[in-house]
């Protein structure tokens, strides 16, 4: 590393030019120091001088080295095949062990992507080898160059010049890969490029599977399968012999609608089939090609398509319930009572649930009845969970498609059910959290971390401590104790926990920067949190979830004793690091202080875990009155409409906050707890385009036992469903298409009306939920007479639906297009153009990067590396620091000596003694003791002086002359005379007079004083 | 007087001129090396250390490396253990002939190897899960007596000590998990002094316990604290041959010295990154100069000291 100093603002070293001035300036006024001392002081004041011009120029101290960081950018993508993905990890491997330069600690990193970007390797200065299966997850169907340069942007050190080197085929799905590398090269980045070669290959591929536009109820129409055979060019290639295979899904039902063999010559072919449709509903097609021979087909992944087409029919209720054991089948009663009201009701257990969107689409409204977020059996650690994808579903298909979502309450829903925090609270007409300090709705979580040495540990340990974080309510306590060298709460809370509400953003914050070390016993963390759980009155349910390897030293009785008497439950979760499935200890503690024990095969499994756990704390947010509640009508609503009268009473529900938005209607409230607020029993909203309910007590369960057996038990519910449902009542007759093209989705629509009339001008308006859930807007436009044509992107795989409302008077129009597969599996041939501009951009002050192709599969790669990517054609790394402060701590320093040096003088005389010390003790040489010559000094000078005085009073009083011989000896005499002079008795008449003159003094002071005191009295 | 005046002005000159006066550890490591990493001569959170009479380091890492250094951390061989992805060894000690006792401490056993890295396949004790008399928890050290016996120390469900003759045959173990004198909460160390007695670093007691050879105990001290003469996690211990115990202390990052009846006589270390600061250290050995290295665990390196 070199060093050396540059300056911000050169111009003021032209003051330097003021030096000989100060010397001569400095001659004249410092004169009378003396030639030394004004030597010194121009010397001091020069460097005062320069100091301060340095500073005022803002003098940097510049660091420069020839260090170099280079990161490998591997596209893991699908679009290049398997055997050329590992041979790039072997050229990295091979080209950072022969061209890393170890001496000049060259670092090397390597980032794999695909969708994303993720750091396999960071830059360090050591060979780290790329394992040949990559551990990083990413999704391989897609290619985001351009998220991989910014990764490697923000890793790179400062402190050493910087190059990627990026290996790819070069289609990028995502992003602009163009822009970014600008951006690099801006950066001063160098950019080398390794072109993956893509092999023309054989392949079959559906391409589109399309139903026609006027898909009728009980009408026959037609469904195309177009299948595409694409061969190397030039090749006179074989026919792919294979199964096609069509099926139909509605609802659970899955029905083959052809399969057959076929065979494909090169080129596209068109199967067509006829299909009817007799019973509505929200009906799936999908065609999958199988090959004979698994060689002939290069992609698997682009051998499915589907469709989608809907027959509007009857209302359809769906109604989720939790699938633990306890729980299942306390709904059966509230179906029957449905099915009764001419509902159709489809059940469906928590741990079956839906896995996509469209499955979603067979039902008008969706039910969940006392269904936590997370469950699981008592008696096993299986959780199973609704993840956050099934929430998003949830939502988009009430906000977007117009679908109902009605949650009945019970000891596991709404907040007392996990769902606090979720976007499934969002779209309901209350909040989950009480934000109400009165009621006492408190918990208190501890979080003891010590999972390290799993794989990906400290990742985990975030994840299920935000996901705890995001569960619990505002007035909720959270701890977190990590060993950081120490036993230590993650935040600093004085308490060691913290209110959610007040902290949970210095909480998710401080999450960021954990790293739990290797905790050695639990009984520090345990105690700890222990004692800090006695600290917290208010706290009604108090819990710890310990997640362990299990190797630390056990707890202490005492400790295991204490919790048990603060009551909190412990519940552990051995994670197997040491080849161990469990833990006997971690088991023991569960065991030990109520609570539960989880062994964790797979780390994925942890957040439900974490979930289920955190639910125990919301335990205080049911509210229960055995001698029940009669709820009073807050408005008549359309749900309670003949039933208000007479409704009987209920004795629990679970508390919460109702939403400030004036699109929230309350029909019931509970007179109990005081404050209507947090006791809605039902309320309503509409959300989106479709409705949301809330009714928070259940539905003839544990609290409101005495509906079962009321009159209008039926009519209740019958009411709360159909509300929600999405509307029906279609009066005109709308065939609607979709189709995708280049990443276009296009819905045509034509409308009719019963008389089959075209409808024109009629206001339409759509919108389209992609497979990211997010929502976007279509707008749709009349192209000729009763048709409409709205579209949308599908740039991504996977499903997309459409929910166009045609205008008032008609309901809403479903429909949805498929992308089976992405862009990824289209590219037939490296994208060498963006490639070779990607290199050729040159970085500020260095060469434009290298380009060298990949070999070919199979083939070696000592060509390729040749090329050295730690080669220094690059501008050395620089970093500066001001140094101005330290100049200035430095002038004042100086000047300080300065000053000393002008006003004080310092006599060498007093380093005698010290010179004396070393001479003897150091280099052992005899010192002749002398009379301490200082002390006599001063005592002879105090003598000369007292005697001055003497004389002067002597004099000023015309004594004889006897005395004036003494009044005119040297002032100045030398050390014997003055010791003799002042050994000398003073006059003793002066010293008369004085004495006399002090009690005078005194005298008058005492006189005055008294003449006070008389006056006074 | 004059002593007085010109002693502030020397360390105020000091002050001026950058120098820094001594502080907690006033005795600067004679040398710090290594650096974190995977290749050769690299450690990855080292956490234990032996050393031979020719004064090399043996020191394991946590990828089950165990790499051989000179006394100026020059990197001279190395080797793996056989099965490491359970977990790592996390004690080493040499016996009387030389061999390298290797605590494998997730695989229930001791290793033995000679100085070049070859196991010693015969010598191996242990292998099995369990509490029963040759089976081990989670093993933290071994070490070996004048005659010939193996002391394994295991924590876990049963801490305890087990000692086995020289052909590897149980004879006795003491111990049990507690805090009574005599139980023991993880016992990280074990050292074999001069008169076969065995002193035992009872890490999370945070004190240190002294048996004879029959595991009667003898001598107990330390309590937890970070004044001098408080431990907090002392993982490793060794003597300096000249009547001192120098305690590697895990929770103070900080190595102490004391007597050998539990008298503190001097700290050095405290926690951080810098050059005479520790983080979490795990072990230490005492050379044949009579200079400390400390296995500065968290910062990936060693550190010589004399104090």
């Amino acid at each position: 590393m070199n060093y050396h100093i540059a300056f911000d603002s050169p111009w003021y070293l032209c003051l330097l030019l003021l030096l000989p001035a100060l010397w001569v300036a400095g001659m004249k006024t410092l004169a009378g120091l003396g030639k030394t001392r004004r030597l010194v002081a121009l010397v001091l004041r020069s460097v005062v001088l320069i100091a301060l011009v340095l500073a005022l120029a803002e003098a940097q101290l510049v660091r420069s080295t020839d260090r170099l960081t280079v990161i490998y950018l591997l596209d893991q993508s699908l679009s290049i095949p398997e055997a050329q993905r590992r041979a790039m990890i072997q050229f990295v491997n091979s080209s950072i062990a022969r061209h890393r330069d170890a001496k000049r600690e060259d670092r090397a990193g390597v980032i794999v992507f695909g969708r994303e970007a993720s750091v396999e390797v960071p830059p360090i200065d050591d060979e780290v080898p790329v394992p040949m299966s990559i551990e990083s997850l990413i999704d391989r169907n897609h290619t985001d160059l351009s998220g991989a340069m910014k990764m490697a942007l923000a890793m790179f050190p400062h402190d050493a010049a910087k190059r990627v080197v990026l290996v790819t085929d070069g289609n990028e799905t995502l992003g602009d890969a163009q822009t970014q590398a600008s951006a690099l090269a801006d950066a001063g980045v160098s950019i080398d490029v390794v072109p993956i070669q893509l092999e023309a290959r054989g392949d079959v591929s559906i391409e589109k599977l399309a139903l026609s536009s006027d898909v009728r109820r009980g009408q026959p129409f037609q469904l195309r399968v177009v299948l595409n055979h694409t061969t190397p060019a030039g090749d006179a290639a074989p026919p792919v012999k294979g199964r096609l295979k069509v099926t139909r899904h509605v609802g659970e039902i899955e029905e083959v609608v052809t399969e057959e063999a076929v065979t494909l010559e090169p080129g596209k072919k068109v199967y067509s089939l006829t299909q009817d449709i007799e019973d509505p509903g929200f009906y799936t097609y999908e065609a999958r090609f199988v090959p004979d021979d698994v060689e002939a087909d290069e992609l698997s992944q682009n051998n499915r398509a589907t469709a989608f087409t809907h027959i509007r029919g009857r209302g359809s209720v769906l109604l989720i319930e939790d699938w633990a054991p306890s729980e299942k089948g306390r709904f059966d009663h509230l179906v029957q009572r449905l099915r009764a009201e001419d509902l159709e009701v489809t059940m469906m257990a928590s741990d079956r649930l839906f896995t996509n969107l469209s499955e979603l689409q067979n039902y008008d409204t969706v039910v969940l009845a006392n269904v936590p977020r997370s469950s699981g059996s008592d008696t096993s650690d299986v959780v199973q969970s609704f993840s956050d994808d099934q929430i998003k579903m949830l939502v988009a298909n009430t906000q977007q498609l117009g679908s109902g979502l009605v949650m009945i309450g019970g000891p596991n829903s709404f907040g007392a059910g996990g769902w606090t925090g979720t976007e499934l609270e969002k779209a309901m007409p209350v909040d989950f959290q009480i934000k109400n300090a009165k009621v006492e709705a408190v918990g208190a979580l501890a979080l003891i971390m010590h999972a390290g040495e799993m794989a990906d540990g400290n990742y985990w340990q975030k994840v299920v401590a935000r996901e705890s974080i995001k569960a619990l309510g505002p007035q909720d306590y959270c701890g977190l104790i990590h060993w950081n060298g120490n036993d230590e709460w993650l935040w600093n809370h004085p308490r060691g926990f913290g209110r959610v509400g007040e902290m949970r953003k210095i909480m998710l914050r401080r999450l960021d920067g954990m790293t739990p070390g290797d905790m050695p016993q639990f009984d520090g963390s345990m105690l700890m949190a222990a004692k800090a759980f006695q600290n917290l009155p208010d706290a009604a349910v108090k819990h710890m979830i310990i997640i362990s390897d299990g190797d630390p030293t056990p707890p202490s009785p005492s400790t295991l004793a204490l919790l048990r008497r603060v009551k909190v439950r412990v519940s552990t979760v051995a994670v197997g690091s040491h080849g161990m499935l469990g833990s006997n200890l971690m088991q023991q503690i569960a065991s030990a202080t109520g609570g539960k024990y989880y062994v964790v095969k797979q780390a994925s499994a942890l957040p439900k875990i974490y979930q289920r756990e955190v639910r125990r704390l919301a335990r205080p947010l049911i509210f229960e009155d055995k001698n029940g509640i009669k709820p009073f009508v807050k408005y008549p609503h359309e749900m309670i409409k003949g039933v208000a009268d007479d409704i009987p009473p209920l004795t629990g529900f679970v508390m919460t906050t109702l939403k400030d938005n004036p699109l929230v209607e309350v029909a019931l409230v509970s007179p109990k707890p005081p404050g209507e607020k947090n006791a809605t029993i039902l309320a309503g909203w509409t959300y989106g385009l479709g409705r949301a309910v809330a009714l928070t007590t259940d539905a003839g369960q544990r609290w409101t036992t005495g509906w079962t057996g009321w009159a209008n038990y039926d009519k209740l519910f019958s009411q709360i469903v159909r509300w929600s449902m999405r509307p029906v009542g279609d009066t005109g007759k709308f065939s609607v298409a979709t189709d995708v093209v280049d990443g276009r989705g296009r819905v045509v629509i034509t409308a009719l009306d019963k008389e089959d009339e075209f409808l024109n001008f009629l206001d339409m308006a759509g919108s389209v939920v992609g497979p990211d859930m997010k929502p976007a807007g279509i707008e749709v436009r009349q192209v000729a007479p009763g048709r409409y044509i709205g579209q949308f992107d599908a740039n991504a795989a996977g499903s997309y639906f459409v929910m166009v409302n045609p205008g008032p008077g008609h309901a809403p129009i479903r429909t949805g297009a498929n992308v089976s597969y992405s862009a990824e599996f289209r590219a037939e041939e490296t994208n060498a153009a963006l490639l070779e501009q990607i290199a050729a951009l040159a970085p500020h002050g260095g060469e434009a990067g290298k380009l060298l192709t990949a070999p070919a599969a199979g083939e070696p790669l000592d060509a390729l590396l040749q090329m050295d990517p730690f080669r220094r054609d690059l501008p050395k790394s620089t970093a500066s620091d001001d140094v101005w402060p330290l100049l200035l701590v430095f002038c004042s320093t100086v000047f300080f000596f300065d000053v000393l040096n002008r006003r004080v003088h310092l006599d060498p005389a007093w380093l005698a003694p010290y010179t004396a010390w070393v001479k003897e003790h150091v280099f052992g040489r005899a010192v002749e003791k002398k009379p301490d010559a200082t002390m006599s000094r001063l005592r002879s000078r105090k003598a000369a002086v007292s005697d001055e005085l003497a004389q002067r009073r002597a004099s000023a009083r015309f004594e004889p002359e006897a005395d004036a011989a003494v009044a005119d000896a040297p002032l100045a005499a030398d050390a014997g005379a003055t010791e003799t002079q002042s050994a000398a008795p003073p006059p003793p008449r002066e010293t008369l007079a004085a004495e006399k003159k002090e009690e005078t003094y005194t005298e008058r002071l005492l006189k005055a004083k008294k003449d006070a005191t008389k006056r006074r009295q | 007087m004059q002593t007085r005046i010109v002693s502030p002005a020397i360390v105020l000159l000091s002050l001026l001129c950058g120098c820094v006066p001594a502080g907690k550890g006033q005795f600067a490591p004679e040398a710090v090396w290594g650096k974190r990493g995977l290749s050769k001569g690299r450690l990855q959170k080292p956490r234990a250390m032996a050393i031979d009479a020719q004064d090399q380091l043996y020191i394991v890492d946590m990828t089950a490396r165990i790499q051989v250094f000179s006394r100026t951390g020059e990197y001279l061989r190395g080797w793996r253990t056989p099965e490491w992805q359970n977990g790592k060894p996390s004690g080493l000690s040499f016996d009387h002939a030389g061999h390298l006792l290797v605590a494998d401490t997730h695989y229930y056993r001791m290793l033995v190897y000679d100085r070049q890295g070859k196991m010693i396949e015969e010598k191996v004790i242990g292998g099995e899960m369990g509490h029963d008399p040759g089976q081990f928890g989670f093993v933290t050290d071994a070490v070996e007596d004048s005659h010939g016996n193996f002391y394994i120390a295991e924590y876990g469900e049963y801490d305890r000590i087990q000692k086995f003759s020289p052909q590897g045959e149980f004879i006795l173990q003491w111990g049990g998990h507690g805090e009574e004198p005599g139980q023991f909460r993880r016992p990280q160390n074990l050292l074999v002094d001069d008169r076969d007695r065995i002193w035992v670093a009872d890490a999370c007691n945070h004190r240190i316990q002294v048996f004879d050879t029959q595991g009667h105990l003898e001598q107990l001290w330390g309590q937890p604290g970070s004044a001098p003469g408080q431990l907090f996690y002392p993982y490793d211990l060794t003597f300096d041959g000249k009547g001192h115990l120098y305690v590697c202390e895990f929770g103070n990052h900080r190595v102490q010295k004391f007597d050998l009846e539990g008298n503190s006589i001097a700290c050095w270390g405290g926690e951080g990154r810098s050059p005479g600061q520790l983080f979490n250290p795990w072990a230490l050995v005492c050379d044949s100069q009579g200079d400390i290295h400390v296995l500065d665990t968290n910062n990936h390196r060693v550190q010589r000291v004399r104090f």
